[in-house]
C-alpha cells in the first residue's frame, strides 16, 4: 500500500488559519438531506486545492467525498476540518479519511454542544441579562465581546485539529488497509446510531377497542417489536432505492415530503 | 407609538444581518440580547431594547438550535418583543408572549428552507463532478442569500406592513399542513443516511450498523458518545484481528518462498 501514496503539497500555518475562518461557512448550504455537507466542503476546498495542486482528478474525488451527510457543532467543525486537512496532506487513503470524519462528527458535536450551548451560553446569558434588566448597556456589550472572542477561537481550534492529525498519522500510516477497515467499522456503527437518533417516525393512530380503552399502534405494536424500527426500515428502503434502483435523491426527498403531509392529513403520523 | 417607514426599513436591514448570522451561527448577534438592543436603538428607545434584551435572552436560553433542530426564531422574537412593547405600551414581559406567533412562523419558514434547499445538492454534485468549484461555491452560498431575503421580507411585513395579518396567518395555517412539514423534517435525514450507506456500506459492515443502531436505541444519553465508544472498541478489536491475520499471512508467504527457493536449488543439482 505504501507505494500507492502520492506526493501532496504541504499546507502552511496561514492555510490552517484561513481554514479556521472559513469554517464560518459550515452551515451556509444547510439542508435536511445532508445537513452541513455543502458548506463544510465549501470551507475545505481552498485547502484541498492547495494539497492536490495540479492533480485535478484527485481534487474532484476528494471534494466529492466531502459532500456526504455531516452535522456537527459549529465550534467543533474547525477541529475536524484541521484534522482532515492534515490527513489529506499526507495522502491517506480515501476510506480512512471519510471513515474518520463520519465517525467523529457526532461525538465531537456532543462535546461541542455541551460546551458552547449548555455551558458558555447559559453563563454568559445569565450574567449579562442581570445587567441588561437594569437597563445597562454593559449587558449586550459584554455579550457581544464574548462571542467575537468565540468566533476568533475557531483559528486555534483549527490548528489544534491539524496538529492532532499530524501526530496520529505516523501510526495510521503503517497499516493503512487495516486502518481503513477499522475506520469503516467505526463509521458504520456510528451511522447505525445516527439513524436511531436523527430519523423520527411516530405513528399516532390509536385503535379504539372499547369506549374507554384504546391501543396505540406505536406504543403497543412497533415499540414492542423494536424501538425505532420504522426509521431503520425507511432508511433501508431509501438505501435500496438509491443503490439497486438508482433513484434520484431529489425524487426521494419529494416522496418523503408527499408521504409526510399525506400521513399527517390522514392523522397517521 | 407607530413604527415609521424608515424605522421599518432599518429593522429589515438589521434582520438580514442577524438572519445571516443565525444561519451561520457566526457572531451570535442573532441572540435576543443583541437583537432587542439594536432594535431598541433603531426605534429610538435604547433603554427599552436593553431591558427587553435581558428578559427575552433568558426566556430563550433553553431554546437552542442543537443538532440541527430549529427553535422558535430568536431574531423575530427579539424584534417583535421590542416593537410590540414600543407600539402598544405593554411591558416587555408581556410583549415576549405576543411576539411568539411571529417567532414560530419564522421557525417554520426556516424549517421549510432546510427541506427546500435539499434540492440544490444535485446541482452542487454536478458542478463538483465537472470541477467547476466557483459555481459550486455560488450554489452553496445561495441558501444563505435566500434566507437573508426571507428575513428582510418577513421582518419588514411584521414590523411595518401587516402585523395583524401575520398574526391571523399564523393562526389560520391548517395544523395538518404545518404538522406534515414538521414530520417531513424528522424523516428527511434518512435520505442523507441512505446516500451515506450507498457509498460506505458493504455486507460485512451490516452487523456493525445494527449494533450501533441497537446501542443508540437503548442507551439514553444526550449525545452519541456511548455509540462512538462501542464503535471504537469494535474497530480496535477488528484492527488487532486483521493485523494478526496479516502477520500470519506474511509468515506463510515467507515460508512458501523459502521452500520454493530450496526446491529451485535441488532442481539445479
Amino acid at each position: 500500500m505504501e507505494s500507492e501514496k502520492k506526493e501532496r503539497n504541504k499546507l502552511s500555518k496561514r492555510d490552517i488559519t484561513k481554514l479556521g475562518l472559513l469554517s464560518l461557512f459550515n452551515q451556509s448550504g444547510m439542508n435536511y438531506q445532508r445537513m452541513q455537507a455543502d458548506g463544510w466542503t465549501f470551507a475545505m476546498i481552498p485547502s484541498l486545492k492547495k494539497v492536490y495542486g495540479a492533480d485535478k482528478k484527485g481534487l474532484i474525488e476528494a471534494v466529492k467525498a466531502n459532500l456526504q451527510f455531516i452535522n456537527t457543532n459549529n465550534y467543533a467543525a474547525p477541529l475536524l476540518m484541521g484534522l482532515e486537512a492534515s490527513l489529506e496532506e499526507n495522502g491517506e487513503e480515501r476510506s480512512t479519511i471519510d471513515g474518520l470524519r463520519v465517525a467523529l462528527f457526532g461525538p465531537i458535536a456532543g462535546i461541542g454542544d455541551a460546551i458552547t450551548w449548555y455551558t458558555i451560553l447559559p453563563i454568559v446569558a445569565g450574567v449579562t441579562a442581570s445587567f441588561a434588566k437594569q437597563g445597562s448597556i454593559l449587558g449586550p456589550l459584554v455579550f457581544f465581546i464574548v462571542y467575537v472572542a468565540m468566533f476568533l477561537a475557531r483559528i486555534p481550534i483549527a490548528h489544534l485539529g491539524y496538529s492532532a492529525g499530524t501526530k496520529a498519522i505516523s501510526k495510521i500510516h503503517e497499516n493503512s488497509a487495516i486502518v481503513a477497515h477499522a475506520a469503516s467499522v467505526l463509521g458504520c456503527t456510528v451511522i447505525g446510531g445516527l439513524i436511531a437518533t436523527y430519523v423520527q417516525i411516530d405513528v399516532v393512530t390509536k385503535i379504539q377497542v372499547t369506549s374507554s380503552h384504546s391501543i396505540s399502534i406505536q406504543k403497543e405494536f412497533f415499540d414492542n417489536i423494536f424501538p425505532n424500527i420504522l426509521p431503520l426500515a425507511y432508511t433501508f428502503l431509501l438505501y435500496w432505492l438509491l443503490k439497486k434502483k438508482n433513484v434520484n435523491p431529489v425524487t426521494l426527498i419529494i416522496l418523503t415530503f408527499f408521504l409526510a403531509i399525506l400521513f399527517s392529513w390522514m392523522g397517521v403520523l | 407609538m407607530a413604527i415609521t417607514l424608515t424605522q421599518g426599513i432599518l429593522i429589515a436591514i438589521f434582520a438580514i444581518i442577524a438572519g445571516i448570522d443565525f444561519w451561520l451561527e457566526g457572531f451570535y448577534i442573532f441572540r435576543p440580547m443583541i437583537v432587542c438592543t439594536v432594535t431598541g436603538f433603531l426605534i429610538g428607545d435604547l433603554k427599552l431594547g436593553i431591558i427587553a434584551g435581558g428578559l427575552t435572552e433568558l426566556a430563550f436560553a433553553g431554546l437552542t438550535p442543537v443538532g440541527g433542530t430549529q427553535p422558535p426564531n430568536p431574531i423575530m422574537a427579539g424584534i417583535m418583543t421590542v416593537v410590540i412593547a414600543h407600539t402598544t405600551g405593554h411591558s416587555p414581559a408581556t410583549a415576549i408572549g405576543l411576539s411568539l406567533p411571529f417567532s414560530i412562523l419564522m421557525q417554520y419558514i426556516i424549517l421549510l428552507c432546510y427541506s427546500i434547499f435539499s434540492v440544490f445538492t444535485k446541482k452542487a454534485d454536478e458542478y463538483v463532478a465537472k470541477g467547476e468549484f466557483r459555481k459550486f461555491g455560488m450554489i452553496v452560498l445561495l441558501p444563505t442569500v435566500l434566507v437573508a431575503l426571507a428575513y428582510s421580507v418577513f421582518s419588514f411585513l411584521s414590523v411595518y406592513g401587516a402585523q395583524g395579518l401575520m398574526k391571523t396567518l399564523v393562526n389560520s395555517m391548517p395544523t395538518w399542513l404545518s404538522h406534515g412539514f414538521t414530520i417531513a423534517g424528522g424523516i428527511l435525514p434518512a435520505v442523507g443516511f441512505g446516500l451515506l450507506l450507498k457509498s460506505m456500506l458493504k455486507a460485512k459492515y451490516v452487523p456493525y450498523l445494527l449494533l450501533g443502531f441497537t446501542a443508540a436505541c437503548f442507551i439514553k444519553f444526550g449525545n452519541l458518545m456511548p455509540v462512538a465508544i462501542i464503535g471504537a472498541s469494535l474497530a480496535w478489536i477488528e484492527y488487532g484481528r486483521e493485523k494478526k491475520e496479516q502477520d500470519v499471512n506474511k509468515k506463510f508467504k515467507n515460508m512458501e518462498k523459502s521452500l520454493e527457493d530450496v526446491g529451485g536449488e535441488e532442481d539445479g543439482i
